[in-house]
């Protein structure tokens, strides 16, 4: 079976800004693959003018947020990297005997997308925006500007993003697997893999992506 | 992997099953959200997770629906309509067109055509299953002008028979069909995504989410041929092609052509409107709340003008939908349960609002001691709980109706006496559950309630209705007063100009309706956003307008008195100063300042002056104070300024 990849557009976020833009690709492109019965919810984006669309797992939604996190503190570890998110979608091989000498069924990966963040130094921004100034409105006019311009610059870019996925959504269906659970909203099962992941536990799948895709998960 | 020959023909009937239920869903998923008075949008996630709302017949059959695609829709009547028709000319392409519906005229005039529009929308939609656009198709007659910024397209193709029937083809029919049936899940996965991406989801947006009353509309068109664009037009569209699926038999394809400019011309056009509105209102409403003093504060408290403010009319038209209430009189009790409610709403939606709730009705004084708690800071809310508690009354009765209404209404603002009637008529249902019971009038309100979230408290009103209607039922009570107004955001902005040159023009009811919902408008959204803005205009409008409408009819004065107030309210965020510094002096001021901050600096006395005489009549009995009573002086000074001015402007 074939293991699509899509490596989507780097986007430049500042640190208060990726929860929300993680939350709104991950749940964007798991929505495009949740193939059981979804109930559909619009979130609109607090940061942004962009609506996306969650397809209503709780348990979903509790493992991206899980995992932004994760991804959050990594990134305050290691400031200034460009970092990669990959959210892959497999099958569960049971056929092979062979498979079961190895610590973990082995999976099939048939996809995996690569999210790719430039988290942006406060400092750089300015050293008197912090974070925290999300919400609040800096009293400096030039910095507003330089804000709201940046804002906006991003705002286009996640939205191409979001064509991106839907794009090869279009183009990319027929590696897509039957349906298997069609009970299950999230139909495929699926993983998510941060660089901090990758150090410890997540070798093997590490190394098996690699095999597979020859795309290196980790970044960093 | 092959089928049994046999099974051909079930499988072409099942592949023609699935294409038609394609159509249907990608209809619904299109109409879904475009289609503003139907959206999901309004019922917010419960819809989509129970489907509730769209209750009606739908509902029976949502599961089986849902199952299509695995794609759990909320029930979308425009939709459901139009794919009843589609099932029976199937595999014919289906065109949807979705059309901007904007008038031409001028902020104030678009608005009330757009209020006038909506009622026919509403009907026509009951009575045309083609129009299943919502609301706007009605529309065109006006003059409105008509833009297609989506056309989305689904179409079969279907190769000769010969090729279906082909053994290659029917080898693998079984597979190939849940293979198609699979890829057309992904499609209808990306559409989902996709119509809310497109800048026209912004339109749908803000004609749901806001309380305001909108110049422009969405509406939509299925048909089974493709309307020749012009080039012009078509110019201006891109196009999106999705990836068409392939079947045993054919292809199915979808794509859209979008304009891609759309947002910018919602976003520009709603947002002055409701500013402007606002100034007009506190013209008229100065003069009239002069008179009415008690009402001041109060703004809701129409009732106070009403009885005198006949003159006043134009102005209060939105008044006067709290003059029907206040002329009662008896009205004012209820009134002031409103504007608590309101306040409170207000304070849900948005804080501001409350306070200039408050100042208007005294009997809300406790509310607004409340409120003001909160409020403190901006609003002097203490002072104006105190005056003018009869004001407030009155205000329930405006109601303002849901905002959906409002909007209809709004337009109408011109005269006064009518207004109530307007009102009630648009939100008949609405208001009766809704409101307050107490002021019969008590448009209240429906859309207040619901959504501040989008801080356009205008907003609110629009998609509200039908939740307000539910949500709004208790909010709306608290609302009524304020929030109402804030609903009728739209009206606001119509009233405005009703105020000035339209109101003698526009039904009497309508112009109610929209002062209502200028009112309300004020209060809760106004507040925030607008009332920097509407400030600003709506001081000369009002001026101008006020003292027209004042002159025509006492209860139009009344009106306008409690527009102010309400509008006041929201005011009293931006205003705070100038309302804080005026509260001290005079409840009434109070109300005047917040309504009109910018403008206090003019006319605050003139149009205390001038109010004080009606306001007495029904407010100021009530429960003024001496303080209140200085307090609303000063703002009938202001009024009378502000009129004056007006009046030497636009004096006929």
């Amino acid at each position: 079976m074939n293991c699509e990849v899509c490596q989507l557009k780097e986007l430049e976020v500042e640190h208060f800004e990726i929860r929300e833009v993680l939350r709104c690709i991950l749940h964007t492109i798991v929505f495009h693959r949740a193939l059981g019965l979804v109930r559909p919810k619009d979130i609109d984006l607090e940061l942004f003018e962009i609506t996306y669309v969650q397809c209503g797992d709780s348990e979903l939604e509790k493992k991206i947020d899980e995992k932004i996190e994760q991804f959050i503190s990594w990134v305050e570890k290691h400031p200034n990297k460009k970092s990669q998110i990959c959210l892959s979608f497999y099958e569960v091989k049971k056929n092979k005997q062979a498979s079961w000498f190895t610590n973990k069924i082995e999976r099939l990966y048939w996809e995996h997308w690569y999210i790719n963040l430039n988290v942006a130094q406060q400092a750089r921004t300015h050293s008197s925006k912090s974070h925290h100034s999300k919400v609040v409105v800096d009293p400096g006019e030039g910095a507003l500007d330089e804000r709201s311009t940046r804002r906006a610059a991003l705002e286009a870019s996640l939205r191409e993003v979001l064509f991106q996925i839907i794009k090869f959504v279009n183009e990319k269906k027929d590696h897509v697997p039957p349906i298997p659970n069609l009970e299950a909203v999230v139909s495929f099962p699926y993983e998510i893999t941060i660089p901090s992941s990758s150090d410890s536990a997540f070798g093997m799948d590490i190394i098996k992506r690699m095999l597979q895709t020859g795309h290196p998960t980790m970044l960093s | 992997m092959a089928n049994s020959h046999g099974n051909s023909h079930s499988e072409a009937a099942k592949l023609e099953q699935i294409i038609t239920e394609f159509y249907a869903k990608s209809l619904q998923i299109v109409l879904e959200s475009r289609s503003p008075y139907m959206s999901s949008r309004n019922y917010s996630g419960e819809q989509v997770v129970s489907s509730p709302s769209s209750s009606s017949s739908s509902s029976s059959s949502v599961r089986p629906r849902d199952k299509w695609f695995n794609l759990a829709l909320r029930e979308c009547p425009a939709a459901l309509e139009n794919i009843d028709l589609w099932r029976q000319s199937n595999l014919e392409p289906m065109v949807v067109d979705v059309i901007l519906v904007q008038s031409p005229l001028d902020s104030d005039q678009v608005n009330f055509s757009l209020k006038k529009d909506v009622f026919r929308n509403l009907t026509m939609k009951e009575r045309d299953p083609f129009c299943s656009n919502s609301d706007q198709e009605e529309f065109g007659c006006e003059g409105k002008s008509e833009k297609i910024i989506e056309r989305w397209v689904v179409q079969y193709d279907s190769r000769k028979v010969r090729d279906c029937s082909s053994s290659g083809s029917r080898r693998s029919s079984n597979s190939s069909l849940h293979m198609f049936y699979k890829k057309s899940i992904l499609l209808l996965r990306s559409l989902y995504v996709t119509v809310r991406l497109l800048p026209a989801y912004k339109v749908y947006r803000e004609l749901t989410s806001s309380g305001k009353i909108l110049p422009f509309s969405l509406a939509h068109r299925v048909s089974s041929f493709v309307e020749p664009i012009t080039r012009r037009e078509e110019a201006e569209l891109q196009r999106f092609g999705f990836t068409p699926v392939d079947t045993p038999c054919g292809r199915l394809c979808l794509s859209v052509l979008y304009c891609p400019s759309v947002s910018d011309i919602s976003s520009e056009s709603s947002t002055p409107i409701s500013p402007q509105v606002i100034h007009d209102y506190v013209g008229s409403p100065l003069a009239d709340p002069l008179k009415r003093f008690p009402s001041l504060p109060v703004a809701g408290s129409t009732s106070h003008g009403s009885p005198s403010s006949s003159p006043f009319a134009r102005r209060h038209s939105w008044s006067f939908d709290i003059y029907r209430s206040s002329p009662p009189s008896a009205s004012f009790s209820p009134s002031p349960t409103h504007s608590e409610a309101h306040a409170s709403i207000s304070n849900s939606s948005s804080r501001r609002f409350p306070p200039t709730c408050l100042p208007p009705h005294p009997p809300e004084t406790t509310l607004v001691h409340k409120k003001d708690t909160s409020f403190d800071e901006y609003y002097p809310s203490p002072a104006f709980s105190p005056s003018p508690s009869p004001s407030p009354s009155p205000s329930p009765p405006i109601r303002i109706p849901v905002s959906h209404l409002s909007k209809a209404l709004l337009r109408s603002e011109s005269a006064p006496v009518n207004i109530p009637e307007a009102k009630f008529v648009n939100s008949p249902s609405v208001s009766n559950k809704q409101n307050v019971p107490p002021s019969p009038p008590l448009k209240t309100t429906i859309s207040s309630t619901s959504r501040t979230d989008k801080s356009l408290g205008l907003i609110q009103t629009g998609t509200a209705v039908e939740k307000s209607f539910s949500l709004g039922k208790e909010e709306s009570r608290q609302h009524l007063g304020l929030k109402i107004s804030s609903n009728s955001s739209l009206p606001i902005s119509l009233s405005r100009s009703s105020s000035r040159s339209f109101p003698d023009d526009f039904d009497d009811s309508e112009f109610a309706c929209a002062f209502d919902v200028d009112v309300d408008d004020v209060t809760d959204p106004g507040s925030r956003t607008e009332s920097f803005e509407q400030k600003g205009l709506l001081c000369e409008p009002l001026e101008p307008g006020g003292l027209f409408p004042v002159r025509k009819s006492q209860d139009a004065a009344v009106g306008a008195l409690v527009l102010m107030l309400r509008k006041a309210a929201p005011l009293c965020q931006d205003f705070s100063n100038s309302a804080s510094l005026s509260q001290v002096s005079n409840p009434e001021a109070w109300s005047d300042g917040i309504q009109e901050p910018e403008r206090t600096s003019e006319g605050p006395v003139p149009i205390q002056h001038v109010s004080s005489p009606s306001v007495m009549s029904s407010g100021l009995n009530v429960p003024r104070t001496t303080a209140d009573a200085l307090e609303e002086l000063q703002g009938y000074r202001e009024m009378k300024n502000l009129l004056l001015k007006q009046g030497s402007n636009s004096h006929i």
